[in-house]
């Protein structure tokens, strides 16, 4: 397994845990302004974590690489 | 004398068109497919806040159960895709092929949910929630199907032999795309499900 494998299925099982925690947040917590920003701060969290480890959002900002285009 | 001079200025133009090193154009890719990106994020950005500005945090009732195994449906799909891309990118052709097209699959099981959403809803579009969620998950279903329009483009041109190691640009933009639409629904589950 090469490291980017490991990398993506930690990534993939932070947002999996992530999920599994906005829903039951959202289903045991009454107050609507709490629910609210805890749903807001999560969707951030896992977005960030998209963008960053799937979408590579780095490699936007690396001249050097040149692997990928032919 | 005019094609003279026509041919001498075209000449160097084509020369300096070679001149785009691998590197320079892979670069001028990503940041044009990055724009692209941040042009739907505008979209999907508007239909989230006229979600809230319609209907505020009221919403109507919604299949939860459906919605948490749609969320994750394409969830898995995103990691197929990952995998995909990764085993591309490492000359792994085989895996490519099977992680592109269990992401195709997948894919297509979030978008018959929710056509059965929409089918079994409570809800009609005159209402105003209905109203937003038609329009939100309309407009999100739309891009699910056409990341699977391009990944089964990606996916015959992989079986046919392209792509690999220093070539799979055609296959990393297909599957950032299909991220992008996973970062989409990471913000429209909670607005439409979890909310209220």
């Amino acid at each position: 397994m090469t490291k980017a494998v490991r990398t993506g299925l930690m990534v993939a099982l932070i947002l999996a845990i992530l999920t599994v925690l906005e829903y039951f947040f959202a289903v045991s917590v009454d107050d609507d302004v709490v629910r609210f920003v805890g749903l807001t701060v999560t969707a951030l969290g896992k977005a960030v974590l998209i963008l960053i480890y799937f979408m590579h959002f780095m490699r936007m900002f690396r001249q050097e690489e040149a692997e990928g285009w032919h | 004398m005019a094609l003279n001079a026509t041919t001498s200025t075209a000449v160097p133009a084509a020369e300096h068109g070679h001149h785009i090193s691998p590197a320079k154009r892979l670069q001028m890719n990503r940041v044009g497919l990055w724009l692209f990106f941040f042009s739907e994020s505008l979209i999907f950005g508007l239909l989230l806040s006229a979600r809230f500005f319609l209907a505020g945090i009221d919403r109507e009732h919604v299949d939860q159960t459906l919605g948490l195994i749609i969320t994750i449906i394409l969830l898995v799909s995103s990691i197929t895709a990952y995998l995909g891309e990764t085993a591309v990118e490492h000359g792994n052709r085989k895996m490519g092929i099977w992680m592109i097209l269990a992401t195709i699959v997948l894919g297509l099981v979030f978008a018959g949910g929710v056509a059965y959403e929409w089918g079994t809803a409570h809800f009609s579009r005159q209402q105003v929630f209905g109203t937003v969620f038609f329009s939100m998950t309309g407009m999100h279903a739309f891009h699910v199907m056409s990341g699977v329009v391009f990944l089964i483009l990606a996916w015959w041109q992989l079986v046919r032999g392209s792509f690999g190691p220093g070539d799979s640009w055609g296959i990393t933009a297909t599957v950032m795309y299909w991220h992008f639409v996973d970062v989409v629904w990471v913000f429209f589950y909670p607005a439409l499900y979890l909310v209220s």
